[in-house]
């Protein structure tokens, strides 16, 4: 018994170890010392590169350190890209000189653990003044497909036609997605007891219950929202299941205005602290 | 048969042994039950604790793999072997085109002798528009070399927060407001060429185009009285304004209908592009000629 005792004390030890190793998920722009870092390794391979340009493996070096440079900037990594071009000007457009083109687009690639597939078309049309070009058609397949959060955020994207701000977007998305999968898987791995996240790490609600307060049940639904101009932020919710006897006995009408008091308490402490304050404040016993 | 019998007796015995085994492995787990019902919390725990331990352990490895494998995957690929001068030119092409590709994420870049160009293009509901480009040196600290972006933007503002420290962060925040000011130009634009029948003077606007004013009237010929709209864009990094005023003078005040209608007109500037409202403007006015002639 005794040597078991003392494999859990050392168990214990161990892993409170490597908690703190990944303890504080890192905030998506937190990331940041990955980049630069990449940005300085690429630079100084290219500043060997640079002086025999001429040489085609050079440049097949060359450009494949922009590209790694590019994937790592914009988080997107594209795999694939295929364009053919229809030259559409008739002859009454040549004679006032106007030019219309017609560029099929076809890419692929991913962003993490979404991929992407997109057709496009641009229309460009240049005349005496200047050249405009348009996107005509734009249809996005993207996986995987349970990222409901996503899939309104998409049909806009394609209703609309704009292409950048897909992108700008699903990266901006993409991030604040890991970091939540992180974040709850983290308060899981802390909590166990605690925390049940009932739709897996991937959803968008964690649930707090507590063995010695049964009845009780706080679940927090952290959604991410993309706006009408492609702005990506959190939106978080606080919703309780209380007993009856326990919101007879609320005279300052507490657990009534928790949703509330839970979004101030996030804007100060930030999503992080304030669930973890949360899940402690339910949890109070047990809290080893 | 005497080998044969051996090798069967030797077989049996073989069972027999298995068998005592069995059984005696058997008393012995009753005992064990016993003390390992005892115990039986104890090593469940240990097994939980094992398993989190090795889970752990692997989350960490991998961090540490991936922050590594994300420097290293920057190197060169030291590996190419070198192939026939076609397989490197088609290479070569392929990797040329997924360059290209980039320019439609909005950020691009070339690396340059002393750091790297990064290209910034715009767009306004699929109208591709200007693109700027922000030359940045790699030296401690990093130094933007020189750049095309209106004097107007915010651009110091920007990389004091985040040039030094979030490269990506600077970029992308760059390009939320060139996007807003691209568009917010890009339908000024419209509104002048396009619409310059119902304005009844000139459209004012400053180079941030995020300060609008003007006039206008529903039926150029008729309506006596013109509105007139002042349109701000508090927030520099989107293309919809914040506050949207729209009065029309020389109206008497109790006129309900044209009340009405200037607030549904306050409504329409802060939720679509300028330049649609003005096309439903236009739309409505086709509309009434057409009840006019029958």
């Amino acid at each position: 018994m005794d040597a078991e005792l003392a494999e859990v004390r050392a168990l214990q030890a161990e892993i409170a170890a490597l908690r703190r190793a990944c303890e504080d998920p890192p905030a998506p722009w937190e990331e940041k010392s990955r980049v630069q870092k990449s940005f300085q390794a690429i630079h100084q391979f290219n500043l060997e590169g640079w002086k025999s340009s001429k040489d085609l493996k050079n440049q097949l070096g060359h450009l494949e350190s922009e590209l790694s440079f590019l994937s790592t900037l914009t988080g997107i990594n594209i795999r694939n890209h295929s364009k053919q071009t229809e030259d559409l000007t008739s002859t009454e457009m040549t004679e006032k000189s106007i030019r219309k083109v017609l560029q099929r687009h076809r890419l692929s690639g991913n962003c993490h653990m979404v991929t992407f597939q997109l057709e496009f078309q641009i229309l460009e049309i240049q005349n005496k003044e200047r050249l405009s070009s348009a996107v005509t058609d734009l249809n996005i397949i993207m996986e995987p497909t349970e990222c409901s959060e996503l899939s309104e955020f998409v049909s806009r994207a394609e209703e609309r036609k704009d292409l950048f701000m897909f992108f700008r977007s699903l990266h901006f998305f993409v991030e604040w997605f890991e970091y939540r999968k992180r974040t709850f898987k983290h308060l899981k791995e802390k909590y166990p007891d605690a925390v049940y996240l009932s739709e897996g790490p991937s959803s968008c609600s964690m649930e707090i219950r507590s063995a010695s307060r049964p009845g009780f049940e706080l679940v927090i639904v952290w959604r991410i929202q993309i706006d009408e101009d492609g702005k990506v932020f959190p939106r978080l919710d606080l919703l309780t299941k209380v007993p009856q006897r326990a919101l007879e006995l609320d005279k300052n009408r507490a657990i009534e205005t928790a949703p509330l008091s839970f979004r101030t308490l996030v804007g100060l402490l930030g999503i992080e602290a304030a669930l973890e304050s949360l899940i402690k404040s339910l949890c109070a016993e047990e809290n080893n | 048969m005497a080998g044969i019998l051996a090798s069967g007796l030797g077989v049996l015995a073989h069972l027999e042994r298995l068998e005592t085994q069995v059984s005696r492995s058997h008393k012995q787990s009753e005992e064990l039950q016993s003390m390992q019902a005892q115990e039986g919390a104890l090593g469940t725990k240990i097994h939980k604790l094992r398993r989190l331990r090795d889970e752990l352990r692997a989350a960490v490895w991998h961090r540490r793999a991936s922050v590594k494998a994300c420097i290293a995957n920057v190197e060169p690929n030291q590996t190419v072997e070198i192939n026939e001068q076609e397989a490197l030119e088609e290479k070569l092409e392929n990797v040329k085109a997924i360059l290209q590709a980039y320019h439609f994420t909005g950020l691009s870049g070339k690396l340059t002798s002393q750091g790297v160009c990064v290209c910034i293009s715009t767009a306004f509901e699929g109208n591709l528009l200007d693109s700027y480009f922000v030359d940045l040196v790699i030296q401690k600290p990093l130094r933007i070399h020189h750049h095309s972006v209106p004097v107007f933007i915010p651009l110091e503002e920007i990389a004091a927060k985040y040039l030094q420290t979030n490269i990506q962060h600077f970029l992308f925040s760059l390009c939320e407001y060139l996007n807003a000011y691209s568009g917010r130009k890009y339908q000024a634009d419209r509104l002048q060429s396009d619409f310059a029948a119902l304005l009844t003077g000139p459209l004012q606007r400053n180079p941030l185009c995020n300060l609008l004013s003007f006039t206008y009237k529903l039926d150029p010929g008729g309506q006596s009285f013109p509105f007139c709209a002042r349109l701000l864009y508090k927030d520099l990094t989107a293309t919809l304004p914040t506050d949207v005023t729209v009065t029309c003078q020389g109206v008497e005040a109790s006129s309900t209908s044209w009340e009405e209608q200037r607030a549904s007109h306050e409504t329409l500037f802060c939720t679509k592009p300028l330049h649609q409202v003005f096309a439903s403007f236009a739309r409505k006015g086709e509309k009434l000629d057409m009840s006019l002639v029958s």
